[in-house]
């Protein structure tokens, strides 16, 4: 797996020298674009980081004129004004690459927010390719769309496809060599052209348009600062915030909303002359699902019905069958066993044996745990998170839980990380990407890292209750939730930063196409083996080191009398929390061991899994918060959890003995 | 012209000082001596020597004389009553008074003081169109801010159709109906700009789909999921 994608890697690179030419794709999201870029370029294709950014763009080659060509797949974007790091990330690549030939993929049956986008391009002077996909969805709904007459009124080059049907596809290629600049361009009120034409004559000849430029800068676009202090002198650029000012100054609304106001208008016009709607009365079965997915009641059983598929799937066959076969047969019994053989044989010195194959192992360790334990249960999750992204579910599942989310601050797309966290937290902290601030990411890294048990934990703590009576799992489920709700709570409070908005679109609910759902999982799997494999390698390799230097020993020395004194817990169990921080499912299946040996009660049982399931996030959940949100607030925050989990194993430690309560 | 006041006045039934020093032609006069008898009435009170004491001074002596005559109010005892015309002046001049208030501080959310000053103001210079307009954009309300009654106007009986209110929060807009953004009010710039990127903005036609468990919104094929406080500030009017 790893090799192939290093092979893609390299063969993308051969072919950016090469190529002189890029297409790019540009659109607003679910409108087909990622097919329309499979399509495109079949296999070979490389999902990567816009530099300096966590959006992702892709980049594939297809064949243009008889040569190897670059194409670049851009983030999703309502607005070429942005308001969202992808529309940032869309926006730049459009500003950055030149003489590229720009296709932009739109929804048919919303020609209102496509034209919203074209008139963008057309401001930027940048010649593109107007591509109306879904064109069976339009027909199906009653709208037609006169295509010779928007021809006519835009001079944009226009084709209609049904992407998902292949058809008309092959006339992307073919009207590329002819494109040209539309004439969308759109006259603003004088005061704000006034302005346009003040600010456009400070800027340099770029990529795109001056003209677009000074618009997004009199709408106040923060994102261009540091392009503008590249090429501008600190004088002239106060000059351009002030020019800003004065015409803000004269209007009661934003200057951004303005313009949107205009654009709307001009593109209301056209939309108008060149759509003819025919209502049709009949609900499709589709938007009857829709419906019910969000209904006060339905949408909650259809809700309880999806969770329960998802942890049957990710949980019991992916974390429990598929996990087992991996572990126990092909690493316990193939693989392992083989390199055990072989660093035997070939390696002679034994600090590096262990290394490689000790207990705290390079292969043993980290490489089964990444692949044995983690990778199956993040591809069955990828496979089931593609089938709600690509029906429509997701941002449902969002709407159904915005309520629950509120209250602690954050808004129903937290629920997405939350949910992966309970396969994998690490995981999980790396999807935290989906919210829009950065408060929000904090906070849902937080309750992550705090209270949220991993799949593998969570085996090992059910295991380990199910000797109990339920009101064990009530109370140790009861605290945890308590403390995951107060501390969110008190996060959202007090952490500054504005709550995002919920502005979330649905997408019409489809069925899923399983080709386009094993191509996304497969290049988030190949993400995965590049962020997060390293991290358990690197995990690994510091337990390694403090293995053998002692300071392991001498961290449980130092611990015992915490341990002892503010939890009431046997010294013995010291071990299992150190190494739940470097693997959290092993501390408790070390608690596990010594309830099985009766050195346990009941209460002190509950108290240590209250604490163990608080506790720090594992070691490579920890370096996985440190490289999103950086050295500071990965130790702001494992400080935070250190000090709450000890504080409520105390507290709760305290109860219990002064209630004398016996479970 | 020097007016005296009770202790027992608070806001909207009577009014601070400000209206008074407006009050300057015999008209305003009138119509606050008017609006004052309302007041008293509402208040279970009607004797003359409350009347009396409002208008102490020679002038307005004069002038509550010259409404007797005309027939606006009578006395009978110790007790003024209106009469016809000076019962329909009133009511007029009140349903101003309160509907404006309302206006200033639920749409333009004036504080309490300034949206008095201003609605003493308005009350003798709105015209029963533009009353009629006020009354039909907020929706017919039966109760000032303060929750005296507003005398209901021809407005508030018409037939069915033109009852609707004419602009609302979207909130208002029962589910599955059709309403045109009139404005957006709201303080977040970025919300404004997220909102249009999509559609939503002034002009565009736009139906509230649900309201629980989060508000659904659709404009045009666009459907978006949005928080309770967004369709409070999306101004609809029905169509």
């Amino acid at each position: 797996m790893r090799k192939r994608g290093k092979n893609r890697g390299m063969e993308s690179k051969d072919i950016n020298r090469k190529s002189t030419k890029k297409i790019i794709l540009v659109g607003n999201p679910n409108v087909g674009k990622s097919v329309v870029f499979n399509y495109l370029t079949g296999k070979y294709v490389v999902v990567s980081n816009y530099p300096g950014t966590t959006v992702e763009v892709s980049h594939g080659t297809t064949k243009w004129r008889g040569k190897n060509i670059t194409v670049l797949d851009t983030p999703g974007v309502n607005s070429l004004l942005p308001t969202s790091e992808d529309e940032i990330v869309t926006r730049n690549i459009l500003l950055n690459e030149k003489d590229a030939l720009i296709v932009q993929v739109a929804d048919a049956k919303n020609l209102r927010r496509s034209l919203l986008i074209s008139s963008q391009l057309s401001e930027m002077g940048l010649p593109f390719l107007l591509v109306l996909n879904m064109e069976d969805e339009a027909r199906e709904r009653g709208i037609k769309i006169n295509y010779q007459e928007l021809y006519s009124l835009t001079d944009a080059r226009v084709i209609s496809t049904v992407a998902t049907q292949k058809k008309n596809l092959e006339k992307i290629t073919e009207e590329l060599g002819d494109l040209r600049e539309a004439t969308l361009n759109i006259s603003y009120p004088p005061a704000l052209e006034e302005a346009i034409s003040q600010i456009a004559e400070f800027l340099p000849e770029e990529n795109i348009s001056p003209r677009s430029i000074a618009i997004m800068l009199l709408s106040g676009d923060k994102s261009l600062k540091r392009w503008l202090h590249a090429r501008l002198p600190e004088s002239r650029i106060n000059e351009i915030e002030a020019i800003r000012r004065s015409c803000q100054a004269g209007f009661d609304q934003p200057i951004s909303y303005l313009i949107n106001q205009v654009r709307l208008e001009k593109v209301d016009e056209i939309v108008r002359l060149v759509t003819m709607i025919k209502p049709i009365k009949r609900k499709r079965l589709s938007t009857r699902i829709g419906e019910l997915s969000v209904h006060p009641f339905w949408g909650v059983v259809i809700l309880i019905g999806v969770v329960y598929l998802l942890y049957q799937v990710i949980g019991v066959f992916g974390a429990g069958v598929a996990v087992d076969f991996m572990e126990k047969t092909v690493f316990g019994e193939y693989i392992n066993p083989f390199f055990m053989r072989w660093t035997g044989r070939l390696v002679p010195m034994a600090w590096l044996r262990d290394l490689l194959v000790g207990q705290y192992g390079l292969l043993t360790m980290a490489m089964t745990y990444a692949f044995a334990l983690i990778l199956p249960i993040i591809t069955f999750f990828f496979i089931a998170f593609g089938l709600m992204e690509d029906s429509g579910y997701l941002p449902r599942l969002a709407v159904m839980s915005n309520k629950i989310f509120r209250l602690i601050g954050l808004n129903g797309k937290a629920i997405l990380p939350m949910i992966l966290g309970l396969g994998c937290a690490t995981m999980a902290t790396l999807t935290t990407r989906i919210l829009e601030s950065k408060r929000d990411r904090i906070i849902v890294t937080l309750l992550l890292a705090l209270g949220v048990p991993c799949s593998a934990q969570m085996a090992v703590i059910f295991g380990m209750l199910s000797g109990f009576s339920p009101m064990m799992v009530v109370l140790w489920a009861g605290v945890v939730g308590l403390v995951l709700a107060v501390v969110g709570y008190l996060a959202a409070r007090y952490l500054p930063g504005e709550s995002s908005d919920f502005v979330l679109e649905l997408p019409p609910i489809r069925l899923p196409r399983i080709g386009n759902i094993l191509i996304k999982t497969l290049s988030r799997i190949e993400w995965y083996l590049k962020e997060a494999v390293p991290l358990f390698a690197l995990s690994t390799f510091i337990l390694f080191i403090m293995d053998k230097t002692g300071i392991l020993i001498n961290i449980e020395k130092g611990a015992s009398p915490l341990i002892k004194g503010v939890l009431g817990l046997p010294v013995e169990t010291t071990q299992a929390f150190l190494i739940g921080f470097l693997r959290r499912d092993y501390g408790a299946a070390g608690l596990l061991a010594l309830a099985r040996a009766h050195t346990l009660s009941a209460e002190q049982i509950l108290v240590a899994l209250v604490t163990m399931t608080l506790f720090v996030p594992c070691l490579a959940n920890f370096l996985v918060i440190v490289k999103e949100r950086g050295w500071k607030i990965g130790a702001a925050i494992s400080g935070f959890i250190l000090t709450v989990a000890f504080t409520v194993g105390g507290l709760l430690n305290l109860i219990l003995k002064i209630t004398g309560f016996k479970i | 012209m020097q007016f005296n006041w009770g202790k027992r006045k608070p806001h909207c039934h009577i009014r601070g000082p400000f209206c008074h020093r407006e009050a300057e032609t015999r008209d305003r006069a009138i119509d606050e001596l008017l609006e004052f008898i309302w007041n008293l009435r509402e208040n279970g009170v009607s004797d003359v020597a409350d009347l009396q004491r409002e208008a102490s001074d020679p002038e307005a002596r004069n002038i509550l004389s010259y409404m007797e005559q005309e027939g606006l109010f009578a006395r009978e005892g110790d007790k003024v009553y209106l009469r016809e015309k000076g019962e329909e002046k009133a009511r007029e001049i009140i349903r101003r008074h309160r509907l404006t208030e309302r206006l200033l501080m639920e749409i333009f959310e004036l504080s309490e003081e300034e949206a008095e000053k201003e609605a003493c103001k308005l009350e003798h210079i709105l015209s029963p169109e533009v009353t009629d307009s006020v009354c039909t954009f907020l929706g017919h309300p039966p109760v000032c801010p303060h929750g005296k009654p507003i005398p209901p106007g021809k407005c508030c009986t018409a037939p069915e159709k033109s009852v609707k209110p004419l602009v609302m929060p979207l909130n208002d807009l029962d589910p599955g109906a059709e309403g045109r953004i009139v404005f957006i009010s709201t303080n977040f710039p970025a919300r404004l700009d997220k909102l249009s990127a999509l559609g939503v903005a002034p002009g565009s036609i736009i139906k509230v789909r649900q309201k629980k468990p989060s508000p659904i919104i659709q404009v045009g094929e666009t459907t978006v999921a949005v928080d309770p406080e967004i369709i409070h500030d999306i101004y609809v009017k029905a169509v």
